[in-house]
């Protein structure tokens, strides 16, 4: 009886359990269990075991930790203070040539900025695409099908993309997830070109960057009414610029009412 | 001078609101780790202390996660640098030994786990010393499961192990715990 079970069957089951089933396979798992007696008692066995495991009194956190910590922290705080008050002289010498610094060149500085801000975004966007290859999928939502990861955009973030398929242009959907850029969290689409995976992160409107590439990934960026788009694959530029046409044709930006 | 000050308070206000609401999180994991309830408070503390230090390289991405994985983390070191008989690491053992744990129930020879054996009555001793006794690597997964309810994901995140690890050890560490409760009766 134990022997006709599959291998990962046991996988399979814990993974129901824990519900990081897929709903396909999820839904194919539940029939078996309608079927098979062997795997129903193993079911019912392992919910007992996780109710016995949930159910044990918790630890609770003693009074005094949090004070502990506080404590703690204040006294980190205050030896960081202690060596600044020693360089306070340098400090001052050096925040008084600051200010003649600054009102020269307070104009270049904002130029400067907002060009390393801009740049920053770009080298995010890589990281987020290179993770998400590194990750088993480099999707957190799996699906072809533009109502399924549009509805679970709009679920998470304030703002979400048009999700086009854009299969028939040989770009196909692969599915979405989020990336972090800065401190917001944004909508990236995942499109897949022959063997090349492309990511399509959206953000505010604004905020495009330079065509380039980085860490050998092309970027290419473009912005509509709604949105900066940065599109960043190991493909060539010019299959990028094809995306992009196709992209835009495909999601044009809703009229403003 | 005032500059840094003023940072060193915004440092404090995101220790506050990135990892003080997951202390009783991160304390009950901290327990379960160490098995005790001192251990588990030095454990939080000098966790505590890690995060206020790193807290700028905090990400905004999961507050939860971040602090329980440097909760684990700080566990793992402060364990083996002060309890180093009272833990045994999957990375102690031989490598023919680790397969066996790691692997074997799953896809070699089963674990006796016997179908008579069908439910398990939640005596919480039983099962809360049955926990205490399983190595740390299973017993990691399983308390983030069960306890902390965290998913898979974020559970291969904290431990730092890719997510096919984590399934069969929770599948595993289950099985050794169903045997474990098994032999009690």
């Amino acid at each position: 009886m134990v022997a006709s079970l599959r291998d990962n069957d046991e996988l399979q089951l814990n993974a129901y359990c824990d519900g990081e089933l897929d709903p396909v396979s999820a839904n194919e798992f539940e029939r078996r269990l309608a079927n098979e007696a062997s795997l129903k008692a193993r079911h019912a066995r392992l919910l007992s075991l996780r109710q016995a495991v949930r159910s044990l009194p918790q630890f609770d956190v003693p009074a005094t930790l949090q004070a502990r910590i506080k404590s703690s922290l204040d006294a980190e705080r205050s030896s960081n203070v202690t060596v600044l008050r020693q360089r306070r002289w340098s400090l001052q010498a050096l925040a008084a040539a600051a200010v003649f610094g600054a009102v020269i060149s307070s104009s270049v500085m904002m130029t400067i900025e907002q060009y390393g801000q801009r740049e920053g975004v770009a080298n995010q966007v890589v990281a987020g695409h290179i993770r998400s290859l590194l990750a088993p999928q480099p999707f957190d939502i799996a699906s072809s099908d533009r109502h399924t990861v549009k509805p679970w955009f709009t679920a998470r973030l304030p703002v979400s993309p048009q999700v086009p398929d854009l299969a028939a242009q040989g770009f196909a959907l692969l599915g979405g997830r989020v990336d972090v850029v800065g401190q917001d969290p944004v909508a990236t689409i995942i499109y897949k070109h022959a063997a090349h995976t492309l990511s399509l992160t959206t953000l505010r409107p604004g905020q495009s960057v330079s065509e380039q590439t980085i860490a050998g990934y092309n970027v290419r960026s473009w912005s509509d009414a709604d949105f900066s788009y940065i599109a960043v694959s190991d493909l060539p530029s010019t299959d990028l610029a094809t995306f992009q046409r196709a992209f835009s044709a495909a999601a044009p930006a809703p009229e403003i009412k | 001078m005032s500059v840094v000050v003023v940072q060193n308070k915004d440092e404090r206000a995101a220790f506050d609101e990135v990892f003080l609401p997951h202390l009783p999180e991160a304390y009950r994991l901290a327990q379960w780790l160490a098995g005790n309830a001192s251990d588990a408070e030095d454990i939080v503390q000098e966790a505590a202390l890690r995060a206020f230090r790193g807290i700028k390289n905090f990400g905004a991405v999961n507050a939860r996660a971040w602090s329980l994985t440097i909760v684990r983390n700080t566990a793992f070191s402060w364990l083996t640098k002060n309890k180093p008989r009272t833990v045994v690491f999957l990375n102690d053992l031989s490598a023919a030994e680790q397969q066996e744990l790691e692997y074997e129930g799953l896809h070699g020879a089963r674990i006796e786990t016997p179908e008579e054996i069908a439910l398990f009555k939640a005596d919480a001793e039983e099962v809360q010393k049955a926990l205490a006794q399983l190595p740390v690597q299973f017993r990691e997964v399983i308390v983030l499961r069960e306890i902390n309810q965290m998913n898979y994901r974020d559970i291969a995140e904290i431990t730092n192990a890719p997510i096919g690890t984590v399934m069969s050890r929770l599948s595993r560490g289950r099985q050794l715990l169903m045997a474990l409760l098994g032999d009690r009766r």
